[in-house]
């Protein structure tokens, strides 16, 4: 049985956030159907408001299982996270419109299975290490088919298989420049996975602030879909992924500013080019 | 057999694009305490030694470099499917990626020398911003030259994963590379200069890291100039062999036998771990635990 350390407290409960979260998200993927409605991929940045929400969820649920003294584990968290979260993700995608829920659903049951081989087989014996883990794999799992169905515009699978290649003027679908054919999936796989943990991983200390943690949470995923945003001109119409680009450079430049400010209140000093201050009595 | 001496030239070139690129990422992760030593650099304040090291810790390298890499690697693909020249993509692709790390190098000194307000540790600015760009022109290197090397295996040695899973993989492995094979130079040579050789790090001495130069107060540039020196190329040298071992078994002797490959790849590690082993044993018997003078000098 480990000791529980207690990190930063106070803030908003930890309950609070995880119903926002999920909730939040859930909505939001869902707001992303709406391009198969207008049958335009105008509104494929709202996958990536979800996984911003997620990951936001997911930090503070790595705080509260990393409290109980697991310094390094804290990236092995991420990993996990996302790990568990995108097979849950692409079996989720095969289900067409039910897909948020049913890769909730399965992510919960691969976090369970994970959270109770971690208690009972490697005998970690966390009390909170079902629950979380259940949670980080919905948060993996969200953050994947969110990022994904910004890409490529759709959260259903045959879009994430299908991309268009133009040879000689001509425009032919193919499976080898796709989201999945290329492996740009793999590349949101490690977006997400290190977006997750570096928050709580650059913010551990007897100092950490639960709002300045969750405002760098909220940074990196906005710098996560910035970069999706890019890697989306390849699979989108260019008007659409210029909207989605604008939306997260303008959501990363205010969370970054924040976070700036943040640290800036939380300092013991904020030097520009002076000597080292050595504590009084000496070291 | 034409085909052969190709295969050949294409693995000394991507040999050597690990070269640079393993030794990039050794000064890079160094100058930024990042893998093992930041656990003590990461403790000093603690201990009550204020230091003006620079403290951004991403996970560890190889994940972090699975990102900086996979990352890379997706933009250039996305760059190359929208029918942009193969080597503008990579470098536009490398150079995004290095944004990417340059914020979370900036975020993640500003959220743990916040945290660390409790003993006194302030943070500095000008570290920030003199050393971050620093570490970002490293990555930029050790991106692009990866990057580079895995747009050469798929499309000169046919390799059939697409770029950002291959992209994920060499990362990954480059990561690992500069982890195990760089950072004790800097950790155990540089930061504990303050401990007599070979006396390892006794509890009481945790946190006591060097601080100060022989001029002046040390910085993490300082860290990177020695790191230049031995660990980055140490670094090089190991992921090039890697790489070159790697490509370098399935282009000679797939010709011969679909099993040979695998067999020659065994083969060399058995050679490596005898090597290895000779050098560990013969370190032993010449330098040995470390042990009181026996008699005092003058």
């Amino acid at each position: 049985m480990s000791v529980k350390i207690e990190v930063g407290a106070g803030g908003i409960p930890h309950n609070q956030i995880l119903i926002y979260g999920l909730v939040g998200s859930v909505i939001l993927i869902y707001l992303t159907y709406l391009n198969t409605y207008m049958q335009a991929p105008y509104f494929a940045f709202f996958g990536g408001l979800a996984a911003v929400v997620a990951l936001i969820w997911g930090t503070d649920t790595i705080k509260h299982l990393c409290s109980y003294g697991l310094g390094t584990g804290v990236p092995s968290a991420g990993m996990i996270a996302l790990g568990s979260g995108v097979i849950a993700a692409l079996f989720g995608a095969t289900t067409g419109i039910f897909a948020p829920i049913v890769t909730v659903i399965i992510a919960a049951i691969i976090g369970a299975v994970a959270g109770l081989m971690a208690n009972a087989v490697v005998r970690m014996d966390i009390p909170v290490m079902v629950v979380s883990l259940i949670e980080l794999a919905i948060v993996g799992a969200i953050t994947v088919l969110g990022l994904a169905a910004m890409a490529c515009g759709t959260f259903e699978f045959l879009g994430m298989i299908t991309g268009q290649i133009s040879i000689l003027g001509f425009t032919i679908t193919s499976y080898e420049t796709s989201l999945i054919g290329g492996s740009i999936i793999a590349v949101i796989f490690m977006l997400g996975a290190i977006a997750i943990q570096h928050s709580f991983n650059a913010c551990l200390g007897p100092g950490e602030q639960q709002d300045r943690t969750l405002m760098l949470a909220a940074e990196c995923g906005f710098l996560s879909m910035i970069v999706v945003a890019i890697m989306s001109f390849a699979f989108i119409d260019r008007y659409a992924a210029i909207i989605t680009l604008v939306i997260s450079i303008i959501g990363w430049l205010y969370t970054y500013a924040k976070y700036i400010e943040l640290s800036k209140r939380d300092a013991y000093a904020w030097l520009d080019a002076q000597p080292i201050l050595e504590p009084k009595g000496g070291a | 057999m034409e085909e052969i001496i190709f295969g050949i030239g294409i693995t000394a070139l991507a040999g050597a694009l690990a070269t640079v690129a393993g030794a990039a990422e050794d000064v890079e992760s160094d100058i930024g305490s990042q893998g093992d030593p930041n656990s003590q650099v990461q403790l000093a304040p603690q201990m009550g030694y204020i230091h003006r090291i620079f403290n951004k810790a991403i996970a560890g390298e190889p994940p972090a470099y699975g990102l900086w890499v996979a990352l890379g690697a997706g933009l250039a693909w996305a760059f190359m499917a929208m029918q942009i020249n193969p080597i503008l993509a990579i470098v536009l692709g490398s150079a995004l990626a290095v944004f990417v790390q340059g914020v979370y190098a900036t975020t993640a000194y500003l959220g743990r020398t916040a945290s660390l307000a409790k003993f006194g540790q302030p943070v500095y600015i000008d570290i920030l911003k003199s050393m971050t760009t620093v570490t970002m022109a490293h990555a930029f290197v050790a991106i692009f030259a990866t990057v580079a090397m895995c747009h050469l295996i798929i499309s000169a040695l046919g390799h059939p994963f697409p770029l950002p899973l291959l992209g994920l993989v060499w990362g990954i492995a480059l990561g690992a590379a500069g982890s195990a094979t760089g950072n004790p130079f800097y950790g155990k040579e540089r930061q504990y200069q303050e401990q007599k050789f070979g006396a390892g790090v006794p509890i009481s001495a945790s946190g006591n890291i060097v601080r100060y130069a022989e001029a002046g107060q040390r910085n993490s540039l300082d860290n990177g100039f020695f790191s230049a020196k031995l660990g980055g190329p140490a670094s090089g040298i190991c992921f090039g062999l890697i790489v070159f071992f790697e490509l370098w078994r399935t282009v000679v002797f797939e010709e011969f036998n679909i099993w040979g490959p695998i067999i020659v790849g065994v083969f060399v590690i058995l050679v490596f771990a005898i090597i290895d082993r000779y050098i560990e044993v013969w370190a032993r018997k010449n330098f040995g635990p470390y042990t009181a003078p026996e008699e005092a000098s003058s």
